[in-house]
């Protein structure tokens, strides 16, 4: 088998003097879906944190494509290849759309031409933000701003998309949409570790997953594996491993 | 009412911009209000001053050399008083205390280099302070060149902000974690914005030293009537600035010959006060970028 895409490996972060983080490994495989699932505050979205490079490994390492991107700060991370949809859809609101995609290609090399092709590869994927160039992205619907979040993240062409809970908050409907834009970017070739709430949804469309506790992996495998075994049922009902 | 007033109120009023949109410059990627930015206008003034009078250099020169020594010193500033406290804590508030003492520094060795007394500065020829009557005021040709060489400059300035970097500054200031994940770093903005921000406080000083002498006096009082302008006009708002600043020069003149003289800072902080009551993020404030 190849080398992962991304390879975490034993990192413990946390915030401050405030270890969350024990130990964790994680590997995503170029191509996959990787979903990585947990009760809230078991420490899914420290570890995108740690993985972006807000915050800082205080042991292991982690390395992406074959090159330790620990310790960097995070527009090196970016400049690697990696983009972090944060949790909450966070946008630069009082900034049109348009804006907000264009800042989606801040510090890339892409001449006017492959940055026209990016605009078209986002509006092809979610047809509305075509629609509302001009309008605020502070004034759109829950679902609206996450396909914007996601379409933000794409404009510079990253190798792996690690997304926060895209469904958080969003009508069945709109989860539909969303994760069948997950689907498609993945037939695009776009390496994904998703985090997601909703752990059907999130099973249905993985390669494979990971459970997480308190800080820690408890398990992962085969999404089937995963759904037949009783590791969800103890990460969310917090039975003691 | 009297024509010479609204000349007056406008040359005030465009300084009181000038210096507002430097503090503008440096608070939109740092969310930091620089308390040193006064100290930093004077001391554009005194480096000018100084290389006219005492090495006779030609007032081009003079001010090239305050912009550039001042875009440093702020660019210090940055790096000692700014960053540090920043890399702590983004949304803490240590910048208070560490911009003071920082201005304290200044305006104490400017005192002890330059000392008090007031040097006097003439304009570039061939503009001068001399007066003549345009549509009934008394106007001088330096009035005239510094009230367009503002407006100019805040064009400038906000046509900046519609650039990519320009929009990476805004979006560091309203989210400065979220720009951290889409590849912007704040800490190489922060350093241009002082950079830039020194720069255009010393072409403050540079450009109001003929019309108010180049003085130690300066710092102080101009920290307070260009923090009033900042905050009228919605602090970050360039556009903001050169209106508020308007309209407290106007206030101010008309203070001055409605009461008295000694009215004038009354008069602008009252402007103030009934403009954030009414409108608390100020004229072109947006209430969606994060406040002080
Ligand atoms: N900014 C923060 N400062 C301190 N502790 C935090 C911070 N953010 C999260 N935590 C703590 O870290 C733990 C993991 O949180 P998080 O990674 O957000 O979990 P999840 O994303 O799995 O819900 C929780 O105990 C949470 O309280
Ligand atoms: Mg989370």
């Amino acid at each position: 088998m190849s080398a992962p895409l991304l390879d975490v490996q034993a990192v413990d972060a946390g915030y401050g003097h405030v270890g969350v983080l024990r130990g964790v490994s994680l590997q995503v495989e170029k191509g996959a879906i990787v979903a990585l699932v947990g009760a809230n505050g078991a420490g899914k979205s420290t570890l995108l944190k740690t993985i972006s490079g807000v915050l800082r490994p205080t042991a292991g390492r982690i390395v992406f494509d074959g090159a330790e991107i620990s310790g960097l700060a995070p527009h090196r991370i970016v400049d690697a290849g990696l983009m972090h949809v944060a949790e909450g859809r966070r946008l630069f609101r009082s900034q049109s759309v348009r804006d907000n995609l264009e800042l989606g290609l801040y510090g890339g090399r892409l001449d006017a031409a492959a940055e026209a092709r990016r605009y078209e590869f986002v509006y092809e994927l979610f047809p509305m933000l075509r629609e509302r160039p001009d309008h605020r992205a502070g004034v759109l619907s829950g679902g609206q701003q996450q396909m914007l979040a996601i379409a933000q993240a794409l404009m510079r062409e990253p190798r792996l998309l690690m997304l926060d809970e895209p469904s958080l908050g969003l009508a069945p409907v709109i989860v539909d949409q969303v994760i069948g834009a997950i689907e498609r970017l993945r037939a695009e070739g776009v390496t994904i570790l998703l985090v997601e709430q909703m752990v059907d949804r999130a099973l249905d469309i993985a390669d494979r997953a990971y459970v997480f506790q308190n800080g820690v992996v408890i398990g992962h495998g085969a999404p089937a594996d995963i759904r037949g075994g009783d590791l969800i049922r103890r990460a969310y009902l917090g039975a003691a491993g | 009412m009297d024509p010479d007033l609204i000349v007056n109120g406008v040359v005030a009023g465009s300084l009181y911009a000038l210096v507002a949109m430097g503090f503008n410059i440096l608070y939109r990627p740092t969310n930091v209000f620089n308390f040193a930015q006064g100290d930093l206008v004077m001391l554009g003034a005194m480096i000018c001053a100084s290389a006219m009078a005492l090495w006779s250099l030609p007032w081009f020169v003079g001010a090239a050399l305050a912009l550039a020594a001042v875009g440093l010193l702020g660019l210090i500033e940055e790096r000692i008083a700014v960053a540090p406290v920043l890399r702590r804590s983004a949304s803490g508030h240590a910048w208070v205390i560490t911009t003071l003492s920082f201005s304290m520094i200044i305006a104490n060795l400017v005192g002890r280099i330059w000392g008090p007394d007031p040097i006097a500065v003439r304009p570039p020829p061939p503009l001068t302070t001399e007066t003549f009557e345009l549509f009934g005021a008394n106007v001088s040709s330096y009035q005239i060149a510094l009230v367009a060489a503002t407006i100019a400059l805040a064009a400038g300035v906000e046509s900046f902000y519609r650039t990519r970097a320009g929009k990476a500054v805004m979006a560091v200031a309203e989210d400065r974690e979220a720009a951290l994940l889409r590849g912007i770093a704040p800490e190489s903005l922060s350093r241009w914005s002082f950079l830039f921000g020194g720069a255009i406080a010393a072409l403050a000083g540079v450009l109001a030293a003929p019309l108010l002498y180049a003085s130690i006096g300066l710092g102080p009082s101009l920290l307070l009537k260009g923090f009033a302008t900042a905050a009228v006009g919605g602090i970050g708002s360039n556009r903001g600035a050169l209106i508020a600043g308007y309209v407290i020069g106007l206030v101010e003149a008309l203070a001055a010959v409605v009461l008295s003289p000694g009215y004038q800072m009354a008069a602008t902080f009252a402007v103030m006060l009934i403009v954030l009551l009414i409108r608390p993020h100020g004229l072109f404030g947006h209430p969606e970028a994060r406040s002080v």
